[in-house]
Parts: C-alpha cells; structure tokens; sequence
C-alpha cells in the first residue's frame, strides 16, 4: 500500500518533471534519425589499394573469374591524385624497413572494382587497382587505407603482401596471416573441427538495428544509474525525505518507488525505439525482464553513489567517471577487432552483448538468464546496501 | 508522553557537542518550548525526539517508545511540522496531504477539512510550487496534523507569517492543546511561548539552563515598570522607565503626576526575552 502510494507519487513528479520527458524525447530523437537517417544497409565507403605484381592477362584472368563469382562488379575507374610524401615502410616478416620520399605531384587513373555483399546485394568496398607499388603505396599512407601487393606464385597461388598503417591491432594482422597462410579449403576443414559454443548470434544486424542495443544499453539501463540520483536530490533539496521519514513508511520503501519509477521510464522510452525498429525480430520474452533487472541494479548503484553525496554538485565528478567507465565496452561493441579481456569486466559489456542477442532473436538463453540473474542479485544487494547507508545519512 | 536523559548529540568527530547532557520531561497534553537562539540546539534536539538524528547517548523515550529500538510505527502517534517548508513542489495541496495520508498506518484527517483549517481552501488543486511562502508553510503545518497525532513536533510554527496567518496557526494550535495533543514547541518567538506553553526551556550552547512556566519566570526574575510620557515645561516630550519596587522611583512617578501633563503611562511586565537575557546573558537572534 506504502510502496504503491509511493510509486503513483513518484510517477506523478516524474510526468510533471523534466527528466521523463528528457528520456522520452532522446528515444524519439534517436527513432527518428534511425528510421529517417540511417540506411538499414548503407554502401562501404572503405577503400582499398591493390597491385598486381602480374602480367594484364594473368591480372584479368583472376578479376573475370572474381566477377563470375559475383564477389566483385566492374567500377568506373577513377583518378586519384598523389602529393609529396616522405615515409617509412616496415616489413615485419623480414624485419627490414625502407625510407620512401616523392617529391612529385600527380594523378593516376586506376581501374576499381567494388566488393559487394552477397546477402544485401550492397557495396562494401572499392578495390582500386594501381600500375606500380610506389603508386600503391603513397595512397595507402596519404589516404589511411589498406593496401596489398598480390603476385602469383610459380606454384599457381597468389601470394598477399599487405601494406597496413601500424595502428591496426594484432588480431587483424593475425586474421591477414590466417586467412592467406593455407587455402581456404585447408581452413574451412580447420575450422570445422573446432569445438564452438556461440555466445553471440552469428547473424548480424544491418546498420539501422545496431544501433538498438547500444541504445537500451546507455540510454535506457545505464541512464537509470543517472537519473535516480536527480530524483533523489530533487527530494532532498524540497526536504522532502525529512517529512517521509516522520512517518511509519520505511525507507526501503522509499527508495523501492524511486527504482520502480526509473523502470518504468525506461520500459516506455526503449519500446519507443525498439518496437518500431526491430519489429517482431527481438525476443521480447527476454528483452523486457533483462530491461528491468539491469535497469533495477544500475538505479540500485545509483542510490547507492548517490548516499555518498549531498548534492548532485558533490556527485558528479563521481557520477562522471562511472558513467564513462560503464560506455567503454561500447568501443568494443562498435570496434569488433577490440575486444580486451579487462572490459569485459565492465557490467555494461554482458548487457550489450545479450541485448544484441536478444534483438536478433537468437539468444543463448541459458547465458542471458545467468546475466539477468546476476543483475537482479547484485541489483538487490547494492539496493540493501544503500538502505543502510540512507538510514544514517538521508534525513541530515 | 516524553522522557528525555542526559541527552547528547554531536555532528563530528571533534568532541564539540550540539546538545551536552540535556534532560527533561513532558507531561501528556502538556505544551513543552523550546527557547534558545539559533545554534542553541533546539533542532539538534527536536532531531533526535523526531528519529531524524540517531539517538547517541542518553536515554530518550518518545510517546512510549524507547528510541534505543528502532521502532517506525511509533510515528502514528506523531505529527511535525517543519520549520522550512518541505513539501513536494510539483504535487498540488491535495495530492501531497493525500500522498503523506497513505503512509500512515492509523485514521487520518480528512485533507480538505485540513486545508481549510489552514486557510487553503479554494487551493486544493494547484501545486504546492506555485504557493507563497507562507502558503507553503502552512502546508506543511496542515500535513503535521494529518494523523491525529499525540504529540505534536511544531518547530517555529508561525515564523515567516504575516499577523493574521499567524493568529490563525495560533488558533488552531490552542484548538489542538484544548483537545489534549502534548506539543514540543520549538522556537525563539517569546511572545509565542508565553502566550502558548504551559512551561519552557531555555537552551543555550547545548545545555538546558532552566525550565519553569512562564507564569513563574515573570514572578521570579520579572520587575515591575511604569513607562511615562510627559510634557516639559518648553512643550516637548519627556520619557522616563521607573521600577514600581524602588522607593525612590515610586516617589518620583507620583511628583511626575503631581506636577506635570502625563501624555502617555502603561506598566509593563519583563518579556520572557528580557529574562532569557538575564538568565543567559545571551540575546535570541
């Protein structure tokens, strides 16, 4: 009765407030750039530099067999323009490095040809197709792109040199290696007779979907974290906790109706955007109850921060810092080829991930239940924590 | 209603102590004031007897209940009305009296009935941030009131209000004593203590220095005095303050009256502030 009370007074305040609408106007912000602005399967922009070390025929005979495929489609050739550049080329096999420097200013016309993806019939990339490897190689450093020297071996098979910018993590280097250091056929059989458990559903989601997760995730769950902590300030800046606590309502109770009214919010701001964007796709089964457990222990972190604090002043240098540690796994989650053991320490790390799942359709179920349950738990020990906290701190 | 023992409270680690060794009792039906400057410790105290600070040392029953246990339904029994307003800004009248109503776990007084008593009839439905001040106060004075409570916090019931409010919060307050609600009056309004408590405090620097009825306090420490205005012989006002006591003072009224043209003559009683000052040496504000 106390609790119900409590919540229709919270969500009374909170429809009279500021910070419900600001979450409901995020969502249709972010909806309406989703379904307006953002391309379910935009084209690459990527680029990539390519020499043959090959006669034209040799060059032609692979392309016309790559076209058969359907893995590649004649481009318009382009010209592309080169300015002076002085830099250095490491070659890791051999250890060796070399000094390039052009004085010159020119352009070259270069053939393209556009990798496309077979699935949405979409370009992923333009492969541009250089006379010489000095060519190939200034482009690739004035432009940042990915550059290959492909020869043909006496053997019949091509071999792959890449040109990469130094930046680039070992996993792709590696990837690069695996990926050229046997036939495809010797990888595929490989790769067969690996044991794979998938966390992670090996569909994807196109552009426009992505997005969601990273959504639910900060804007939803994390925002809870934020948000209960203006709420609670708010009370305390009118005194209104004082006068609740001379009453027989406990403040368990108190903090409970601001959780719940926090839950609420998020459940109508993420349907929001995810309803009308992954329509019947995610498992709302699962979506809905791993909304509200990790909504509920990032609003029970942040009560628990926020009985530290007198004021949101005095919060915020705090508040800063979590909530930028709790987004780092989104560079994971945008960057496939970062993906660190440490941040997935990070409890946002586990809540994408399933969330990503749970938007495909396909998700672990076993896992994301472990998740969810791990967050309601946390959740309520970090809310009992913050009980007694308040109990000696809420009224002075 | 309430026992309170060698009660002492202090904010920090550095052994100054808000309240040092304070201890009193009120009778029920009783109107208990608290009087002492700011800093004296009254909310220090109050705080305590409320369960807003935790009890530290000393034994304190409230209402009949020992507040060593912790025990939320004591709060049935107990109304407080704050000094700052603090009511939900964005909730109206209504829905804040309804709001705080539903946490009781006893009959509770009608809202409407309340804000009429306060003068807040007609603003029911418009929230509580578009009130004044005053309106505000009053409203959380209203809130105070909305278990029928047994003993009454009241802290600085009628500062900030203008005259007729504050009669109005006066009445109702008698109204309440009538119906024998025992009330801890805190304040540093001695024209509200003498003319509502049935004895007082005084509280300076954390120490209760003594505690009597107003009655008695005037009789004890309280010297008579005629205040006299007259005319001088070149027609201006003359004004002299004599004791009633002194020989000498009585003998110069009665010359005043004899001789000259009294323009105005009152006696006057000490004010409860004007022995807080004697006793204290310490002044209210």
């Amino acid at each position: 009765m106390k609790l119900a009370s409590a919540y229709r007074k919270e969500m009374t305040i909170a429809f009279r407030g500021f910070y419900f609408y600001v979450e409901i106007v995020i969502a249709l912000i972010l909806l309406a750039v989703l379904l307006l602005a953002v391309d379910e399967y935009p084209e690459g922009r990527e680029k990539e530099y390519a020499f043959y070390d090959a006669s034209p025929a040799v060059v032609d005979a692979v392309f016309a067999e790559l076209i058969e495929e359907g893995t590649l489609v004649p481009g318009e050739p382009e010209e592309l323009t080169m300015k002076p550049a002085s830099f250095e080329v490491v070659d890791e096999a051999a250890g060796t490095s070399a000094r390039y420097s052009f004085d010159d200013a020119r352009a070259v016309a270069a053939r393209t040809m556009l990798e496309m993806d077979r699935a949405t019939g979409r370009k992923k990339k333009t492969i541009y197709l250089l006379d010489s490897e000095d060519d190939l190689l200034r482009l690739s450093f004035s432009s940042g792109g990915v550059g290959a020297v492909i020869r043909p071996g006496d053997d019949g098979r091509l071999y792959y040199r890449y040109i990469l910018q130094g930046y680039e993590t070992e996993r792709v280097s590696n990837l690069l290696y695996a990926l050229h250091a046997r036939s495809l056929d010797e990888l595929g059989d490989a790769m067969d007779g690996q044991a794979v458990r998938s966390l992670g559903p090996v569909d994807r989601l196109n552009a426009r979907e992505s997005a969601v997760p990273l959504f639910v995730t900060f804007a939803g769950s994390l925002m809870g974290f934020f948000i209960v902590m203006a709420y609670l300030y708010l009370d305390k800046n009118e005194g209104a906790i004082k006068a609740i606590a001379v009453t027989p309502a406990t403040v368990r109770t108190y903090l409970l109706s601001k959780t719940l009214v926090i839950m609420s919010t998020v459940l109508v701001s993420s349907s929001i955007v995810v309803i009308p964007v992954m329509g019947a796709k995610p498992d709302y089964l699962l979506f809905y109850p791993f909304l509200l457990a990790t909504t509920f222990a990032f609003a029970a972190l942040g009560l628990f921060v926020a009985s530290f604090f007198d004021s949101m002043d005095d919060a915020f240098g705090t508040l800063y810092v979590i909530m930028i540690a709790f987004m780092l796994p989104a560079f994971s989650y945008l960057i496939g080829s970062f993906d660190p053991v440490w941040l997935r320490f990070f409890p946002t790390y586990p809540v994408l991930q399933v969330f990503k799942a749970v938007m495909l359709g396909k998700t672990d179920v076993p896992y994301a239940l472990a998740v969810l349950a791990g967050f309601l738990a946390g959740g309520a020990a970090i809310l009992l924590a913050a009980e007694a906290r308040f109990k000696k701190t809420l009224t002075v | 209603m309430v026992s309170v023992r060698n009660l002492s409270h202090s904010y920090g680690n550095d052994g100054r102590l808000a309240v040092d060794d304070v201890s009193f009792d009120i009778e029920k039906g009783e109107t208990f004031g608290f009087l002492g400057p700011s800093g004296a410790g009254k909310s220090t105290t109050q705080g305590v007897l409320t369960g807003l600070l935790r009890l530290q040392k000393g034994e304190v029953t409230v209402a009949g209940y020992d507040l060593r246990r912790v025990r939320k339904e004591r709060f049935n029994k107990i109304g407080v009305s704050f000094e700052q307003a603090n009511v939900y800004s964005k909730l109206t009248a209504l829905e804040n009296l309804r709001f705080y109503a539903d946490l009781f776990d006893a009959p509770t007084r009608d809202p409407h009935e309340l804000l009429e008593l306060v003068g807040l009839a007609g603003r029911e439905n418009d929230r509580a941030g578009s009130f004044s001040k005053g309106m505000k106060h009053r409203l959380t004075f209203a809130r105070s009131m909305l278990n029928y409570p047994e003993l009454w916090f009241l802290d600085e019931p009628t500062t900030g209000l203008d005259p007729a409010i504050a009669a109005v919060i006066k009445g109702v307050i008698k109204a309440e004593q009538a119906k024998g609600t025992t009330t801890f009056l805190t304040t540093h309004n001695m024209y509200i203590a003498d003319e509502l408590c049935d004895r007082v405090a005084f509280i300076v620097d954390g120490s209760i220095k003594l505690v009597d009825t107003p009655r008695n306090l005037k009789q004890r420490y309280g010297k008579k005095l005629v205040e006299v205005e007259y005319l001088r012989d070149d027609g201006s006002i003359a004004k002299e303050t004599l004791r009633t006591v002194d020989e000498g003072d009585r003998e110069r009224l009665a010359g005043i009256v004899r001789s000259r043209d009294i323009v105005t003559m009152h006696s006057k009683e000490a004010t409860l502030e004007e022995i807080f000052i004697q006793i204290t040496g310490r002044g209210l504000d």
